[in-house]
């Protein structure tokens, strides 16, 4: 699970489909699908969001939404 | 006198024409002191369609 | 005359090159979402139009800023399409070329954001770009406006070619679904059918309720069911439609990339993600963000902008106000004109006009923010907080841009793609301390607060935050209930902001409210002081007597239990709802003093600094003013909720200024 990773892992995106639709379209949006490689850059506090970086570009989703992404360990 | 006249012409002039010039502008939600002021002349398409419930 | 359209993904430079190309100056910000509305300008060839648009990924909407860009391809005539991409971001950018190719007008591509792919070691050969797409490229720096001129002689030459209109083939399913489109059609509509189908097989519904004028839509969604059907049936896989034609692109990009641009890997940590590091750090993240807002409010209101603005004013009382007073005497005018010209319009223009350098270097602080690329991390940085209210992190962005003037404040909030958290911001936004509402602390700390200036003002725009959070908190749990939230935020990579650009920005922002001075206040100053000098027993009268009086005494004792029931404070709080600083000038006027210093002098008569404080709450709260008002029915498009964001922010206005008011005078505060 993406949201499991710690700040400065990587990953490579396994399944996106648990997540919620709109943020799946988002994230195909910014290029960001199954296959994907993603590293997690930092993690808020307090349950906050995950920042995480896929192909040279940042974005920031929600820790609840990560946790509803496979990832496979880089 | 003709000073006073053309004094006093001009400002109470100038002030009904700013006054009513701001409350024409303000009605379109066009804000005066506004950053996008210079550029919100174009008419806004977002409430023309109601698909995106 | 061409219209031309620029359009491209968020925060590639679309509105930089169209300043560049128009010579004129619209909002330009390093987060995705900045331009929210279409924008027109004129080339400076002083004939084609150039036409900005908000920025998409895709033409299949999720937002209303994104909607008005469908909206635009579906019913509004253009002639060319000027694409900007980013090149350090080729791939994703190009999912919306391969979409405006379908749509098989003549496009030109700009390829923007090269000095950024370089600094990432990403080559790109134009000419093989431009070979694959069948396009003309052109690299440009629109920053700095590199390479502007050959585009637009490009753009309005005559030779733009189309494109490849079938760069990707999707399958005999989907490409048999847009010839049975067609026949449907059958030549009824002149918009190009291949990409209505495409889009319409995404699941774009602005292209439905487009076709639904000229089909059934039991037929619609039939022939969509059917061409899925058969999509599964011809290969064997379960994706949507939706899912096969991105794919289908993405193998076509990903041939188009490969041939076009090459990567060598560089190794160094890109400083914006060292800066990263440290701003969106677990701990510092909130703190720091304080810490540069309190910076920025001892800056504003204490170690500058005070200074600055008692120069000014002693500019202003001083040789300026002798300077026409001798004029006058000079035109030998009467004393009516003297008192009109004195004591109305200088007192009521130069009273505000003394807090320019205050609201300029405010205005500086907010494009420092907007160009460098933080405003999207706070949205990071807020979202916990704002999720916990019912909102999401990206509406902590119009309020941002609320603390300048509410009214883009509240056109941002069209980027939140969720009605109810959209709708939420708009009513909240408002509550957002803007500039206009700043001469009023200025005026009122150095009366009353002279050691805690920025203290005492800061808490005046957290207090404003503080109850916009704790009003959605309540709208969510009652008039707002329901829908997920979703936030997805784009992080742009910092840039330095350039000090033409910053300059440009923050004196397009202050310039409007120095041309309101010379406008409205003045027009209002004229106005005010007529009111206060005539009254129902003729001219020059004692102002007590005076129809301004009256008007005012009306309501004072409404506001006698939150500590300043004159009719002096409830005449300036009518002219607030027109603009926020002519509370200011109508005091001006009112108390009748020459100069800044000697108002404050005399507020300490009138007003306790409790009573000053409560008054100042007020102010923050109390209404929207005309033009907010307006804009939030614009943008609502419902009366009843712009009647109720003026309803509530008066209700929540005098319970807050009646709490601090009694509560403090429990505690024996004055
Ligand atoms: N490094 C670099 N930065 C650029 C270039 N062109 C524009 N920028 C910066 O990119 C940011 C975004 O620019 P905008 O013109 O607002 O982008 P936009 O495409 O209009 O963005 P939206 O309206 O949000 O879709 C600004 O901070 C610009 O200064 C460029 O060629 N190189
Ligand atoms: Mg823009």
């Amino acid at each position: 699970m993406l949201g499991k990773l710690k700040a400065g892992e990587k990953g490579r995106i396994m399944n996106i489909s648990g997540a919620d639709k709109f943020v799946r379209r988002r994230l195909l949006d910014l290029g960001i699908a199954e296959g994907s490689e993603v590293c997690v850059k930092c993690i808020l506090p307090f349950g906050g969001p995950v920042m995480i970086e896929s192909c040279g570009q940042c974005i920031g989703i929600r820790r609840k939404e990560a946790l509803r992404i496979e990832v496979e360990r880089a | 006198m003709l000073a006073n006249l053309i004094i006093g012409g001009a400002i109470f002039g100038y002030a009904g024409w700013a006054f009513y010039r701001f409350i024409k502008k303000s009605k379109e939600g066009k804000c005066a002191a506004c950053s996008i002021q210079s550029s919100c002349s174009s008419n806004c398409s977002v409430n023309q369609d109601e698909n995106l419930k | 005359m061409m219209n031309i359209a620029l359009i491209g993904n968020p925060n590639t430079g679309k509105t930089s090159l169209f300043n560049n190309l128009t010579g004129s100056y619209e909002y330009v910000g390093n987060w995705s979402g900045v331009t929210v509305e279409k924008k027109v300008g004129v080339f400076k060839n002083g004939e084609d139009q150039l036409i900005d648009l908000p920025g998409v990924y895709t033409l299949n909407p999720l937002s209303k800023d994104e909607g008005v860009v469908t909206n635009f391809f579906l019913n509004e005539p253009f002639e060319k399409l000027l694409n900007i991409l980013d090149a350090s971001q080729l791939r994703r950018n190009l999912h919306l070329t391969l979409q405006l190719m379908e749509y098989g007008a003549p496009v030109i591509i700009g390829l923007n954001m090269l000095d950024v792919a370089k600094n990432r070691g990403i080559q790109i050969d134009i000419g093989k770009l431009s070979e694959a797409l069948g396009v003309t490229v052109a690299p440009v720096v629109a920053r700095s406006g590199k390479g502007c001129d050959e585009l637009a002689e490009l753009v309005t030459g005559d030779f733009v070619g189309m494109g490849k209109t079938n760069l990707v083939y999707y399958g005999k399913a989907i490409e048999d679904g847009i010839l049975r489109l067609a026949n449907m059609l059958d030549g009824r509509v002149k918009l190009p059918i291949r990409w209505l189908a495409l889009q319409l097989f995404e699941g774009n519904s602005y292209v439905k309720d487009y076709l639904v004028k000229y089909v059934a839509i039991e037929e619609i969604e039939s022939l969509i069911l059917s061409v899925a059907d058969s999509h599964f049936q011809l290969s064997g896989d379960k994706q949507t439609l939706e899912q096969v034609i991105y794919r289908k692109r993405s193998e076509t990009i990903d041939k188009i990339v490969a041939a076009s641009a090459s990567r060598k890997d560089n190794k160094k940590v890109p400083l914006t993600e060292k800066v990263d590091m440290i701003v969106t750090n677990k701990f510092l993240g909130i703190p720091i963000f304080l810490l540069m807002m309190y910076f920025m409010f001892m800056l504003t209101f204490d170690w500058l902008g005070f200074p600055l603005s008692d120069a000014l004013d002693a500019f202003l009382s001083g040789p300026v106000t002798a300077g026409i007073t001798a004029a006058l005497a000079a035109a030998g005018s009467s004393q009516f004109i003297n008192d009109l010209i004195l004591d109305g319009i200088i007192a009521g223009v130069g009273g505000v006009l003394v807090f320019v350098p205050q609201i300029f270097i405010l205005f500086f602080f907010i494009s420092l923010l907007e160009d460098s690329g933080y405003m999207a991390r706070v949205a990071l940085v807020m979202d916990r907080l704002m999720e916990a209210v019912g909102l999401n992190g990206k509406a902590f962005i119009p309020m941002m841009i609320g603390f300048g003037c509410n009214v883009p404040g509240i056109m941002a909030a069209r980027t939140i793609e969720t009605p109810k958290e959209r709708l939420m911001t708009i009513l909240l936004t408002p509550l957002m301390s803007c500039s206009a509402r700043l001469p009023v602390y200025a005026l009122f700390v150095g009366a009353f607060f002279i050691q805690h200036k920025a203290l005492v003002v800061l808490s005046l725009y957290v207090l404003g935050v503080v109850v916009a959070l704790i009003l959605a908190k309540v709208f969510s749990k009652t008039l707002l209930k329901g829908e997920t939230s979703l936030f997805v935020i784009e992080l742009p990579p910092y840039r330095m902001p350039q000090a033409r650009a910053l300059w440009r920005s923050t004196w397009d922002k202050g310039k409007g409210f120095v041309k309101k001075a010379g406008t409205f206040i003045f027009a209002g100053s004229v106005l005010i002081w007529l009111l206060a000098y005539a009254g129902p027993e003729g001219a020059n009268i004692s102002m007590d007597d005076s129809y301004l009086a009256a008007l005012g005494g009306i309501f004072a004792p409404l506001f006698a239990p939150i500590g300043f029931g004159t009719w002096q404070a409830s005449a300036s709080l009518f002219t607030g709802f027109l603009a926020k600083e002519s509370i200011i000038s109508t005091m001006n006027i009112i108390y009748y003093v020459p100069d800044e210093a000697s108002l404050q002098g005399l507020m300490a008569v009138h007003y306790t600094p409790l009573a000053a404080y409560s008054f100042m709450v007020f102010i923050l709260l109390y209404i929207p003013c005309l033009a907010t008002t307006a804009t939030i029915y614009k943008e609502t498009g419902s009366k009843r909720w712009t009647a109720f964001s003026i309803g509530y922010a008066l209700l929540i206005a005098y319970l807050l200024s009646l709490a601090i008011y009694q509560g403090g005078k429990l505690f024996g505060l004055s």
